[in-house]
């Protein structure tokens, strides 16, 4: 395992990530376009659609929670295969960026990824959103676990 | 609502705003009393008090008195619920990363 946390600590409105991964730069943005993939490591794709298109949304659905239908809307801002994706992540309270950055190196792939825009908006339920996202994490854990 | 869930709210209501959130960054600066904050923004008076109300109920600063004046500075643990909050996404994306290494493995080429 080679996931390093390069969040900033004083930069709290941004999350960050690199993996050195050993697989080629075409592996890793299948695994990050695929919807059939994505269903195997990140979220279900709604109706496993999801165009490779700048401006074309797509979502991710997860199990709903009182405040939260467990709808994960997205759309492209960027599409360059297979250096960088580019995709707004919304939930309730919360509009994020996604970026993930694929740089070519001599064993393989290092892949950048960044959360970034964590912007307070108060049309919406942050209790909910969070919720959401606890137990997820927990289930995640405990299925990681079991593995 | 929980207790952990309302206090949440607070803080990212507080800071939604943008008045608020000059006036939250200006007091990390030092401690300050409500004319020294209208003075330092193009903001009347009663708006400030508005704004220090909010952001003091949403335990992002504390007041103090002395004699006539209310100074006002930032509470330290003041943004933890926002902290813990972006928490849950590192959990998250930590989570399904080392899924993404375990699928890289039995993908084919």
């Amino acid at each position: 395992m080679s996931l390093t946390d390069t969040t900033d600590t004083t930069q709290t409105f941004a999350i960050s990530f690199e993996l050195d991964l050993k697989h080629g730069p075409a592996k890793v943005w299948r695994a990050l376009t695929d919807p059939v993939l994505l269903n195997e490591w990140l979220l279900p794709v709604v109706e496993n659609k999801l165009e490779l298109m700048t401006g074309a949304a797509f979502s991710f659905q997860t199990q709903a929670h009182p405040g939260w239908d467990g709808t994960v809307n997205c759309k492209m801002l960027e599409v360059d295969a297979p250096h960088k994706l580019t995709y707004a992540w919304g939930v309730p309270g919360l509009d994020t960026v996604m970026t993930f950055t694929l740089t070519p190196t001599a064993s393989g792939t290092l892949l950048s990824i960044v959360q970034s825009g964590f912007k307070p908006d108060q049309k919406h339920n942050f209790g909910g959103a969070r919720y959401g996202w606890k137990m997820m994490g927990e289930k995640l854990i405990a299925i990681l676990d079991a593995t | 609502m929980d207790d952990v869930a309302a206090c949440e709210n607070k803080v990212f209501l507080a800071l939604a705003d943008p008045s608020r959130r000059a006036i939250f960054e200006s007091l990390t600066h030092g401690e300050a009393a409500v004319k020294d904050l209208t003075a330092r923004f193009s903001i009347s008076q009663p708006a400030v008090s508005q704004h220090l109300a909010i952001l003091k109920d949403a335990g992002l600063v504390h007041g103090r008195r002395e004699g006539r004046h209310v100074y006002y500075r930032v509470e330290p643990r003041g943004l933890q619920p926002l902290v813990d909050w972006i928490a849950h996404y590192r959990v998250f994306w930590t989570a399904h990363l080392e899924r993404l290494e375990t699928l890289l493995e039995q993908m084919d080429e």
